[in-house]
């Protein structure tokens, strides 16, 4: 049995939803609103390792009595767990640039990714909610690691971190941009977890960084998310949407390093 | 023939020794190649053409190279023979990966921001300021600049060094009580999480001696004493060339002399 808990189809939640498409795997989906800190309520599924969730928030997989959480983990675990069509490439070589495209998404993308989409659409809503029932709610998060991802949208220098997030964007996009130059998939040949993972993230990037996401700067990218689209399986995730835009939809992601 | 692996590594030690423990552990001759971390050889050119960012560790097998360490050594446990080092049940091979980010994305940044305050930077200011200056400018990767400049020139505030010690408090005491009920990292079997995680905590029970000790973390102790009895983990420090390597005698079961003569 296996059941996904997951919010609109963007970012970290829409990676195990075009994954699951892709296998063809029957599933049973709890859509909360992560906004509202339903993560955190008592009926959501949770143990001591998901509790922490390295990424922040993000979409959790249970299966059987598994609680499996972060993003590309998800990803991975989907690819080599499930019955359907590959997501892996079957070389061991190419399996590690898979891996390792995952890591370098998960800890160089992720965080300007998320901290410029939570500043354009997150900030925004959260300041439009009554003040002080929100501060108590996000005060009683644990751990502390997801309450302060939390607290910092109401109470941090809002336009360091922009700042910050736009110094750190060039360095990854730059890597996508060149492998997808020499091959169509990021592994090479064969499209695998590595692009759904990469998709997921650079969608946002066109609107909020098109300085360094568009057509000119960085052709071979919107390529690539061209053919993305046209993917039944993306375009039976993005059709999952409730609110009719998912791509305004953000949650905190992990923090950017903190060695600088 | 087989193609030929040739590891560029530093100390069995953080990043480097987790290929070196698993290509032991997979019982994998390679061609080593020391590069000596603290004298920058690995932003050398000769260096720059296996890895073009200067980081360390990098393995080229045959034509392909390999510069990510926790990949890598999924990489090493798939394309070679020997004992399997992941579970294949798909939720613990999760729970491995799980683990593995918890090492290297929470707890190693924290670590070595206290190691790096105390031990590395004075060290390294030892040398002409000139030399480091330049040393610094050749760096490959802005992210990896900064992080070095902040390391050798003590740029941590103490708010940072403040929160580092409660993330190394904290990670410790999760990891405690994970192996309070498991004796690896997925349970029974011996796994690339704990190759992961003896790499990042080997030296804890000197370095953290508050924090890490018999009496406060058991499960920890128990489980780094038994990695260290392990004949490729044996093989893997014995590389070492420094005290930084040596530190792992304060696993000998027998360690309270050690620990002892560590500390003085």
């Amino acid at each position: 049995m296996l059941e996904l808990y997951h919010w609109e189809p963007n970012i970290f939640f829409l990676k195990p939803l075009v994954a699951l498409a892709e296998k063809g795997t029957s599933y049973s989906a709890s859509y909360f609103d992560p906004t509202k800190f339903e993560q955190f309520g008592a009926q959501f599924p949770a143990n001591a390792e998901s509790a922490l969730q390295l990424e922040r928030e993000g979409p959790v997989l249970v299966s059987d009595d598994a609680i499996i959480t972060g993003s590309f983990f998800l990803l991975e675990y989907i690819a080599e767990a499930l019955p359907g069509p590959a997501l892996l490439p079957t070389d061991p070589y190419e399996r590690y640039r898979a891996h390792a495209w995952g890591q370098t998404i998960a800890l160089s993308l992720a965080s300007p990714v998320t901290t410029l989409g939570c500043a354009r659409h997150l900030a925004p809503l959260l300041r439009s909610r009554p003040a002080q029932p929100l501060r108590t709610q996000i005060a009683a998060i644990e751990p502390l690691e997801r309450r302060a991802a939390w607290m910092a949208l109401l109470e941090g220098d809002e336009a360091s971190a922009v700042v910050a997030a736009h110094a750190q964007l060039p360095g990854p996009v730059g890597r996508i941009e060149a492998a997808l130059e020499s091959s169509p998939w990021l592994t090479g040949s064969q499209y695998s977890i590595a692009d759904i993972d990469a998709f997921a993230m650079l969608s946002p990037l066109p609107e909020l960084a098109p300085s360094l996401v568009s057509a000119s700067a960085s052709p071979h990218i919107m390529a690539f998310l061209q053919r993305m689209h046209s993917r039944p399986a993306v375009r039976t995730a993005l059709a999952l949407s409730r609110t009719g835009r998912p791509a305004e939809a953000f949650v905190p992601g992990p923090e950017a390093s903190r060695w600088g | 023939m087989p193609a030929m692996v040739t590891l560029y590594h530093w100390e069995p030690n953080a990043n480097s020794g987790k290929p070196m423990l698993a290509l032991a552990e997979k019982g994998v001759e390679y061609q080593s190649h020391y590069l000596d971390l603290l004298r920058f050889d690995q932003h050398q050119p000769e260096y720059l053409r296996i890895n073009p960012d200067g980081t360390i560790p990098a393995m080229v097998h045959g034509d392909r190279v390999l510069t990510e360490s926790t990949p890598m050594m999924e990489y090493i446990d798939e394309a070679f023979p020997g004992p399997p080092l992941r579970p294949s049940d798909p939720r613990e091979r999760w729970r491995m990966r799980w683990w593995m980010r918890f090492f290297d994305a929470y707890f190693a940044p924290s670590l070595s921001m206290i190691g790096w305050s105390i031990f590395i930077g004075p060290a390294a200011r030892q040398r002409d300021p000139a030399e480091l200056q330049a040393a610094i400018e050749r760096i490959p990767l802005e992210s990896r600049r900064i992080a070095w400049r902040k390391a050798l020139y003590n740029q941590f505030s103490e708010q940072e060094l403040t929160e580092s010690r409660r993330r190394v408090l904290f990670a410790t005491g999760v990891l405690e009580e994970h192996l309070s009920r498991h004796t690896y990292i997925c349970g029974d079997s011996y796994s690339l999480g704990d190759v992961n995680g003896f790499n990042l905590g080997y030296a804890l029970p000197l370095s953290q001696p508050d924090r890490c000790n018999d009496q406060k973390t058991p499960h920890i102790m128990e489980w780094l004493r038994k990695i260290y009895e392990r004949p490729a983990t044996r093989a893997t420090w014995a590389k070492g060339r420094t005290q930084m390597a040596s530190r792992v005698k304060i696993l000998e079961r027998s360690g309270a002399a050690q620990r002892d003569s560590g500390n003085a």
